[in-house]
């Protein structure tokens, strides 16, 4: 049970990772662009000049700042979307489509609500926002993730539905987005009486922390980071930094409310000699972790993700690092492991609030524009002078953050085994099944009498030419249509047999007439396909007529004394079905076993003699004494690499040993320019040989015995 | 007995799959298929002789179908061709 939530939760967070991806770059446009164009900051650094409202530069920035805004202003729509596509099993684009239904509705229904109640006035204030045009409560990327996570269960569960003949139209997923606006306009009616709840238990936090000193600023800098997830941050820390809450103060003889304010106007004034400490409180203290702190807890993510995944989360991480150092932006570093691992985002807001109280007793008066980030602590820290805003304190406290959070996060993540970027089981995801799989599923199939859709699938595929004679199916209205590679392999008696109507031929195109339940029999279809028993139809079929092109048997098997094989790498054997390449795995090459290598060569595996080098250098024919032809191909794709980072030591027609060194490669760089290694040797004419057996197990040396061959 | 010509078209030439896909698709077939480039001349069927021409994008290969279903044979190939190099 606890695994099984687990895992929800670590495919929650991965399904957060399409729209956060889009958050740095909307992140900088946004930082660049606001900055340049808030008038204190112009008038500040004299650039009134040069980037003046109305002229080029100006509008440039300003055209940044917008876009970027809006991607942040929409999180929530783009949160419904995403989630929606990251939590849906099959037909994406249709959890997609209802994702943004059912944010339309769930606005709307509470928009409605709301004017029916007397309009934003008669709400409490800050309450409500607007949203796609909507008038809606103020909800975040909450709304959206409810939004998300909700159509995703109603599509999981409704995408396959068999309405009755007369509303077949309206079935499997065309129903989905039906469903979806009907649940959620109920859903918006009770959020319309449940969300102000949650917000009013954040309007009395806030009351809270302005009553009490130090310990408050710490509490405020916690609540602040709690609220992250739920993106209500803003509403929260709003009250403090743009009205009295805040604080109230004359400066130049004018009364300036809210702590941003009054950071902005004591900017502005040359009579400041020191920035008001009691209004920074509420900011300085992001500075500190966002600038040190965050970024170290990334470099400790980085180091605790296993070798080959390092490149691809390097480069997550390291953009996400510096989006927080440089803008303060800190949601795409947060959100990566604040859902896989919650205990280590308590921590963080523990720091974060203390990072908030030490800013406030060693009187540290930096403000900020909207966050956090080394541009605005340059602006108005740095350039300011340390006299008026002690910002050197941010840097000192810095430097022990970064180490604190570098030690906590890596010590974290490796005791209690978190998942975070580059640290997930993607084996059980991206499973390939075994053989073992396969049996295990046939006899299930045939015990259970409910297998009928299987059953009409496997008709169906059979009818079709088996599984490797599809290249792309997809449905109209009333018809599968199948491009085949091979019409003449296309029967269609048996397609008759699974239900169909009429069968049209085109070409490669085969359209089969199903009525309008075909986005159902589609769908089954499309699951049936990756289920391990569509390689096998016939066996599941039984002895339904075959007349499949049957090919001949060879009987001239090889005859006599086994012959062996040795390994051909040092490293791990990785049976030939667990090869990330269907090319392989499927055997279509011939059988064989795969070595995952510890290092960069490959040895001859037998006595004999190079058939051929590949020109690319990542693979190599050999022809064994005996007469058995073997194909040695280093890492999966590797084609692509051109011949980077392989070196070969022979040419072709050489005679050569067991145990010669054939080629040498560069196992990281390899790794690195994200391809795997696993080496797989195949015998080619394996239809020669009565058994091929992969004897090899777990890890081997060069010269071990590793395939047996009669 | 038929043949035809084909220009590879996929830009890795036929490697290792496309080569294994190839054979399975010839060993399907009654016909002997024998696929030629330049001097060369071997079995569509066998693997290894396929990987061991070296055929790149670009360069133009003769299919020879000879045998009792070549008419079939003809057909699967050449469209085997098409849609995969």
């Amino acid at each position: 049970m606890k695994d099984k939530i687990f895992g929800v939760l670590q495919r929650v967070g991965r399904s957060f990772m399409l729209p956060i991806a889009l958050l740095p770059v909307a992140g900088l446009l946004l930082g660049i662009g606001s900055s340049f164009t808030n008038p204190t900051t112009l008038e500040t650094y004299n650039l009134t000049n040069i980037i003046k409202e109305g002229g080029l530069l100006y509008t440039i920035l300003d055209i940044m700042s917008k876009t970027g805004n809006i991607v942040f202003d929409n999180l929530a729509l783009l949160f419904a979307m995403g989630v929606a596509i990251g939590m849906a099993k099959k037909e994406k684009e249709v959890a997609a489509l209802s994702g943004a239904i059912g944010y339309l509705v769930m606005n709307t229904a509470i928009s409605a609500l709301i004017s029916a109640k007397g309009g934003v006035e008669a709400m409490a204030a800050n309450s409500t926002t607007t949203s796609l045009g909507i008038t809606t409560l103020q909800m975040g990327v909450f709304g959206g993730i409810i939004v998300g996570l909700g159509v995703a269960a109603l599509h999981n569960r409704f995408y396959k539905i068999q309405l009755p003949q007369v509303l077949s139209f309206f079935g499997g997923t065309r129903f989905v987005p039906i469903v979806t606006s009907i649940v959620y306009l109920v859903v918006g009616i009770a959020m319309f009486y449940i969300w102000p709840v949650v917000q009013g238990g954040i309007a009395q936090l806030g009351q809270l922390v302005l009553e009490s000193g130090y310990a408050g600023t710490w509490i405020y800098g916690i609540i602040e980071r709690a609220l992250i997830p739920f993106g209500l941050h803003h509403v929260f820390y709003m009250p403090f930094w743009q009205t009295e809450l805040g604080g109230a103060m004359m400066i130049d003889g004018a009364l300036v409310q809210g702590a941003q304010n009054i950071f902005f106007a004591e900017l502005a004034s040359k009579a400041t000699e020191q920035f008001s400490v009691s209004a920074t409180r509420f900011m300085s203290g992001k500075f500190p972790f966002m600038i040190f702190g965050l970024p170290a807890a990334a470099f400790a993510m980085y180091r605790a993700a296993r070798p080959e995944k390092k490149k691809v989360v390097g480069g997550l991480l390291l953009s996400a690092a510096l989006t927080s150092m440089l803008t303060g932006i800190t949601e795409p570093l947060e959100f990566t492991f604040l859902f896989v691992a919650p205990v280590m985002y308590v921590v963080h807001c523990i720091l974060a609030g203390l990072s908030y109280m030490l800013m406030h007793i060693f009187g540290v008066g930096v403000g900020m524009t909207f966050s956090g980030g080394a541009i605005d602590l340059t602006l108005f820290g740095v350039l300011q002078g340390n006299q008026k805003t002690n910002w050197i304190w941010i840097v000192l406290v810095g430097l022990v953050y970064a180490v604190v959070y570098y030690f906590v996060f890596y010590f974290m993540i490796t005791k209690f085994g978190y998942k975070t970027p580059g640290r997930e089981a993607d084996d059980e995801e991206t499973k390939l099944y075994t053989r073992k799989d396969m049996n295990a599923r046939k006899e299930a199939v045939s015990a259970k009498d409910g297998a009928a859709f299987d059953r009409v699938s496997a008709l169906i595929l059979k009818g079709l030419g088996g599984k490797s004679n599809l290249s792309d199916v997809d449905c109209c209205a009333t018809r599968l249509r199948v491009t085949v590679s091979n019409p003449d392999l296309v029967q269609d008696g048996l397609l008759k047999e699974s239900g169909a109507s009429g069968v049209i031929h085109k070409g490669n195109g085969v359209q089969v007439i199903y009525g309008p339940h075909v986005s159902v029999v589609k769908s089954q279809l499309e699951d049936f396909l990756d289920t391990a028993e569509s390689d096998n139809v016939d066996a599941l079929l039984g002895e339904t007529n075959c007349e499949a092109p049957k090919q001949e048997e060879k009987t001239n098997k090889t005859e006599g004394k086994a012959i062996e094989l040795y390994a051909h790498m040092n490293g791990t054997v990785v049976p030939l079905e667990k090869v990330e390449d269907e090319a392989f795995s499927s055997k279509v090459l011939g059988e064989g076993i795969a070595i995952e290598p510890s290092e960069g060569k490959l040895y001859a595996p037998c006595n004999g003699k190079v058939d051929m080098v590949f020109d690319t250098k990542h693979a190599i024919n050999l022809v064994s004494e005996e007469g058995c032809e073997i194909l040695l191909h280093i890492g999966i794709d590797t084609v692509k690499l051109g011949g980077k980072f392989f070196e070969t030591h022979v040419s072709d027609g050489q005679e050569i040993h067991k145990g010669d060194l054939l080629i040498s490669f560069d196992t990281e760089g390899i790794r690195n320019a994200g391809f795997k290694t696993t080496t797989p040797m195949i015998i080619c004419n394996t239809d020669d040989y009565s058994s091929v057996e992969a004897v090899g197990t777990g890890v081997i040396a060069t010269g071990e015995k590793i395939i047996e061959m009669k | 007995m038929k043949t035809f010509e084909y220009t590879i078209k996929d830009e890795l030439g036929i490697h290792a799959r496309p080569a294994g896909m190839l054979a399975k698709t010839a060993k399907e077939f009654d016909s002997e298929i024998t696929i030629t480039k330049g001097e060369k001349t071997v079995g569509a069927a066998k693997l290894m002789a396929l990987m061991g021409l070296g055929v790149k994008c670009g360069d133009t290969i003769t299919v020879t179908v000879n045998g009792g279903d070549e008419e079939t044979a003809f057909e699967g190939i050449k469209t085997f061709l098409e849609n995969n190099l």
